[in-house]
C-alpha cells in the first residue's frame, strides 16, 4: 500500500450543509489535501441532527462528523477585505475551489470564476446549487424535498392513493455532492494534461433529473406517463412482511416466469393449481393468491427465506435495520463500518470506504476540524503569517 | 479544444445500469466506450418500453431503457462462449485504459476475466466491477435488483409513510447510485495512473454506495442506540414539511420550512389565519410539535390552488416549495428548458424514430466543448469499426464470424415485450394518463429548442 490516489491535489473548499461537503470529503478520504473554509458562525450542519449522545453542540453533530473528515479547517470572513485577501492567496495555492452558495454570493463578494482566473488561470471552479447558476429557477429556495419533487423522482414515489413520497434523509444532496466530486476530477484530469481551468455548473434538481431511467422517454416514446405504481396483493415482487421482518420476493421473472419452480421453492402445494398457473389466470384470482402468500411468507424467517432463494438463484433481497445492516455477514467480511475517536471522547463507528481500490489505500482518515482548528497551522505553513499578524486577524474578527 | 476525456477508451461489459449509465456519462464527456452484448442473452432493456409500444421489425433496436443508459457509446456484439469471441474481448481490453462490467463475480471467473487474468494482456488496466453485494465475501455471487440493494443498504429501512411498511422507488434508484459512485471511482483510479502509471481493480458494492449516504442510519444507531421510525416526507430538522394536495387530479405540491422568516412569509402567503393567530405555531418546537394540525391547515388552502403558481408565489416570498412533476411537466419545465438540459438525439435512419430529448447530465463545463450527441448503437452498428479499423482485421473475418455465429446483428431468439394497451395501463393505475398527440407535443419542443 503505497499514497492515496488523489494525493497532490489541492482543494478550497468553500461548502456548507451536504452536497458540497460530501464532494469534498470523498476527495479528501481518498487523499486530496482538503481545507475547509467556515464563516466564523460555522458550518451550519453543525448544528443538525443527529448529535453525539444528543447533545446540542457545534461540535457534535454526526452528520457533520462524517462528511467532514480528512479536511484543514479554517474560519474566514469573506465580506472583510483581509478576508477576501487571504482567500485569493490560497485560492493561488489551489487546483480547485469548490463552493456551494446561492449562485448570487460568490459574484456579489468579487470571487467569482471570471475574477479568480485571472489570479489563476488554470484553476478549476466548481459551483453547487440548487438549481444551477442560470435559469428562471436561479434563486429558487430548496431543500432535499423540494429537489425531489422538481427533479421528477416524488411523483412515482410512494403508494398509489397517497401524496408522494421521498426517501428518509438527504439523497438528493448526496446524489449531487458524488457528482461534483465526479466533475471535478473530469475536469483536473484534464487540466493536467491541458492547463485548462474551468468552471463547473452543477444542480442538484438536475442530478435527481439525470438519474430517472425511463420517466420522460415513457412520454416521448409512448406519450404515457407513469404514477404510482397500485401494489396489487398477488403481485409476486410485492414487499411481504416475514416472521421477523420484511423480504422482497424475486422468482427470476426476467427470464420468463417458471411457476412450478415458485411452487416447489415456496413448498405450498394450494399453490399447484392451475387458477394461479399462468399471469392471467394470477390476474384473475389476484385476491385469493395474495392471502395464500401473506400467510405463506409470515411463517418464514428473513434470513433463511433470502438464502434458500439464493441457492436457487432467485434474487430475493431483504429490508435490514440498522442492528442488521452492521451484523451483515457481508458487510463484516468487507470491513463496511470503521471507528475513529471523537474529539469529545469515545469512538464513532460509520461508514468506511464507499468503493475498494486494489492499489492505493482509503484508510487513515483524520477527524473532522474542530471549527476554525488549523487557522494557525493553515496560514503561517502555507502562507508565511507571523504569530502578530495572526493576533491581529483574530481581534479583527476576520478569523 | 478537445473534450476533458478524448483519447481514453473503455471497454464496456455492462448491462442495464449500474455500470452502462456510468459510461454513458464517461462517454458524454469524450472517452470512447465500447459496449459489448451478446446476441444470445439479449439485454432486457433492448426488449422493453418500445417506441410506440411497436414489437415488429427490428423491436431490439427501440427500447427506450437501452436507448437512455447508452447514449455516444459503440457497440459491438461477441459470443463469449466461442474462444474467439473471448479472444478478440481480450484483444480489445489490451489496447484499452479501463475494463467495465457489472456481471456476478462467478461470470467474470468463468471467462477469465478478473483483475490478475487482465493485467497480463495490459499491465496499467483500470478494471472496475460494479455488483449488488461486493466482489468477495460470502454474498458476493447474490444477483441483486435496485431494490434489493436498497433494502440491504438500510435505505428502505428508513423510508416509508408513518406507521407503515418500508416503501422503495419504484426505479433502479440504488443502480444509479453505484453509477454516480462508479464515475468518481474511475476518475480517482485515472488520476493516480495519471500522476503514476499504475493501474488496479475497483469494487463497487451498489449496496455499499448506498450506505455511504444515509450516515445518520448507522451512527444514530451505534453512538446514541437509536433506530429510525419511517415517517413519511418529515425531517428532523425542518418542520413544517410535507407535500400537500393541490387543484386537479393528482397534483401536488411540497412545502420545507426551515426557520421562522420562512414561516412567517408562508403564513403570509396562504393567508390563513389559523395558521398565523396560533401562538402554539410561533417558534419551532411548537411547529414539530404541532406538525399535524398544520398540515391539515397547509391542505386546507393549498387545495385551492394550482401547483405551479402556488410553487411561484411561494418561492418569490423566499419560501423553499416545489410543484411535484410528472413525467411530462419534468420534460417540458421551462427552467430545464433553458438549462438545455434535455439533449436532442437523432437516432439511426433504420430505427425510424425522429430524434427525441434525452436528460443529460447534472453538470456544465464552461471551456471545453460538448460533443454533439450520437444515440444509442443499434445492434452490432460498429462491428467493422471495432474490429477492421480499430483491431485491423479483414473485413473478411467479420462475415466469417458472422456465419459462425460468433458477432451479428440482432438477438438469435427475439422475444418483445407487448404492454397491455395505454388505455389498459391507465385502467390498471399503472398511468396517470396517455397523451395521443405526444409526437407532436415532443417535435414542437424539439423545434422550440432549435
Amino acid at each position: 500500500m503505497g499514497v492515496k490516489a488523489l494525493s497532490g491535489v489541492k482543494v478550497l473548499d468553500l461548502t456548507h450543509y451536504i452536497a458540497g461537503p460530501y464532494c469534498s470529503k470523498l476527495l479528501a478520504d481518498f487523499g486530496a489535501d482538503v481545507i475547509k473554509i467556515e464563516q466564523p458562525g460555522g458550518d451550519p450542519t453543525r448544528n443538525m441532527a443527529p448529535f453525539y449522545h444528543d447533545e446540542k453542540h457545534i461540535e457534535n453533530s454526526l452528520l457533520f462528523f462524517y462528511l467532514n473528515t480528512s479536511k484543514q479547517g479554517i474560519t474566514l470572513d469573506l465580506k472583510s477585505s483581509e478576508g477576501k485577501g487571504i482567500f485569493r492567496e490560497l485560492v493561488m495555492k489551489s487546483d480547485v475551489v469548490i463552493e456551494n452558495f446561492s449562485p448570487r454570493v460568490m459574484p456579489s463578494l468579487g470571487l467569482d470564476f471570471d475574477s479568480l482566473k485571472e489570479i489563476h488561470p488554470s484553476l478549476i471552479m466548481v459551483s453547487i446549487s440548487n438549481f444551477g447558476q442560470t435559469g428562471p429557477y436561479r434563486d429558487y429556495k430548496a431543500t432535499d424535498i423540494v429537489e425531489y419533487a422538481l427533479g421528477g423522482l416524488m411523483y412515482i414515489f410512494g403508494g398509489y392513493d397517497r401524496e408522494p413520497l421521498k426517501h428518509a434523509y438527504n439523497q438528493a444532496q448526496f446524489k449531487a455532492g458524488t457528482n461534483a466530486a465526479s466533475a471535478t476530477l473530469i475536469a483536473l484530469y484534464h487540466g493536467r494534461k491541458t492547463n485548462q481551468g474551468q468552471h463547473i455548473d452543477l444542480s442538484i434538481q438536475e442530478s435527481v433529473a439525470s438519474a430517472l431511467r425511463d420517466v420522460t422517454s415513457n412520454f416521448t416514446y409512448t406519450g404515457a406517463v407513469r404514477r404510482r405504481q397500485p401494489n396489487h396483493s398477488g403481485d409476486l415482487t410485492r414487499l411481504r412482511a416475514v416472521s421477523d421482518g420484511y423480504i422482497l420476493p424475486n422468482p427470476g421473472m426476467s427470464a420468463g416466469l417458471d411457476w412450478n419452480k415458485v411452487v416447489e421453492f415456496l413448498e405450498s402445494p394450494s399453490l399447484d393449481d392451475d387458477k394461479f398457473r399462468t399471469g392471467t389466470a394470477r390476474l384473475e384470482n389476484a385476491e385469493e393468491l395474495g392471502s395464500i402468500l401473506d400467510k405463506l411468507f409470515s411463517s418464514k424467517t428473513k434470513t433463511d427465506m433470502f438464502y434458500a432463494a439464493h441457492q436457487k438463484r432467485f434474487i430475493y433481497g431483504v429490508i435490514d435495520s440498522p442492528a442488521e445492516v452492521l451484523a451483515n455477514p457481508q458487510n463484516q467480511y468487507r470491513n463496511r463500518f470503521v471507528e475513529m475517536d471523537h474529539s469529545l471522547g469515545g469512538q464513532i463507528t460509520f461508514p468506511g470506504a464507499p468503493f475498494k481500490m486494489s492499489s492505493t489505500p482509503w484508510d487513515g482518515l483524520t477527524p473532522p476540524p474542530l471549527l476554525g482548528q488549523h487557522n494557525k497551522s493553515v496560514l503561517s505553513e502555507m502562507l508565511g503569517y507571523t504569530e502578530d499578524r495572526l493576533k491581529e486577524l483574530i481581534s479583527d474578527g476576520v478569523i | 479544444m478537445s473534450s476533458p476525456l478524448e483519447g481514453l477508451r473503455i471497454v464496456e461489459m455492462g448491462q442495464l445500469i449500474a455500470i452502462p449509465a456510468a459510461m454513458k456519462m464517461l462517454a458524454d464527456m469524450g472517452a470512447q466506450v465500447i459496449r459489448l452484448e451478446s446476441c444470445r442473452r439479449l439485454e432486457s432493456y433492448r426488449t422493453d418500453s418500445l417506441f410506440q409500444n411497436d414489437v415488429t421489425g427490428d423491436f431490439w433496436n427501440r427500447g427506450a431503457n437501452f436507448y437512455e443508459q447508452n447514449r455516444n457509446k459503440l457497440g459491438i456484439t461477441l459470443d463469449l462462449n466461442h474462444p474467439t469471441g473471448l479472444a478478440l474481448l481480450r484483444e480489445l481490453i489490451s489496447v484499452s485504459d479501463i475494463f467495465a462490467e457489472n456481471f456476478t463475480p462467478r461470470v467474470i471467473k468463468n471467462f477469465q476475466l478478473e483483475y490478475d487474468d487482465l493485467r497480463q494482456l495490459n499491465p496499467d488496466i483500470i478494471m472496475v466491477s460494479s455488483t449488488g453485494y461486493g466482489f468477495d465475501g460470502p454474498w458476493a455471487n447474490f444477483g441483486a435488483t435496485g431494490p434489493a440493494t436498497e433494502g440491504a443498504s438500510g435505505l428502505a429501512y428508513s423510508t416509508g409513510y408513518k406507521n407503515g411498511p418500508p416503501v422503495m422507488s419504484e426505479i433502479p434508484y440504488t443502480d444509479y447510485t453505484g453509477a454516480e459512485h462508479t464515475i468518481f471511482a474511475i476518475m480517482t483510479a485515472l488520476m493516480h495512473r495519471q500522476a503514476t502509471g499504475i493501474g488496479q481493480f475497483v469494487d463497487v458494492s451498489q449496496t455499499e454506495t448506498s450506505t455511504a449516504t444515509i450516515p445518520e442510519f448507522l451512527m444514530d444507531y451505534t453512538v446514541n442506540n437509536r433506530v429510525i421510525s419511517r415517517n413519511g416526507n418529515r425531517d428532523p430538522n425542518i418542520s413544517p414539511q410535507g407535500c400537500y394536495p393541490c387543484k386537479g387530479d393528482d397534483r401536488w405540491i411540497v412545502i420545507s420550512i426551515f426557520n421562522d422568516e420562512e414561516w412567517e412569509a408562508l403564513c403570509k402567503e396562504l393567508n390563513s389565519p389559523e395558521l398565523t393567530s396560533d401562538p402554539r405555531f410561533s417558534n419551532v418546537e411548537g411547529r414539530f410539535k404541532y406538525h399535524d394540525e398544520i398540515n391539515v391547515l397547509i391542505a386546507e388552502v393549498t387545495t385551492q390552488w394550482d401547483n405551479q403558481e402556488l410553487m411561484e408565489v411561494l418561492q418569490t416570498s423566499g419560501i423553499p416549495a416545489g410543484a411535484v412533476l410528472d413525467g411530462q411537466e419534468l420534460l417540458f419545465n421551462k427552467h430545464l428548458q433553458t438549462r438545455n438540459f434535455y439533449e436532442i438525439v437523432p437516432h439511426h435512419p433504420t430505427t425510424g424514430m425522429p430524434p427525441l430529448p434525452y436528460a443529460s447530465r447534472p453538470w456544465k463545463f464552461s471551456e471545453t466543448p460538448q460533443i454533439t450527441p450520437k444515440s444509442a448503437p443499434i445492434m452490432g452498428e460498429h462491428n467493422k469499426s471495432v474490429f477492421v479499423d480499430l483491431l485491423g482485421y479483414k473485413e473478411s473475418a467479420l462475415s466469417k464470424w458472422e456465419s459462425e455465429g460468433i458477432i451479428g446483428y440482432g438477438p438469435t431468439t427475439p422475444v418483445g415485450v407487448r404492454r397491455p394497451s395505454l388505455e389498459e395501463q391507465v385502467r390498471q393505475g399503472r398511468l396517470q394518463r396517455f397523451e395521443p398527440d405526444f409526437i407532436n407535443q415532443v417535435s414542437k419542443f424539439h423545434r422550440v429548442n432549435e
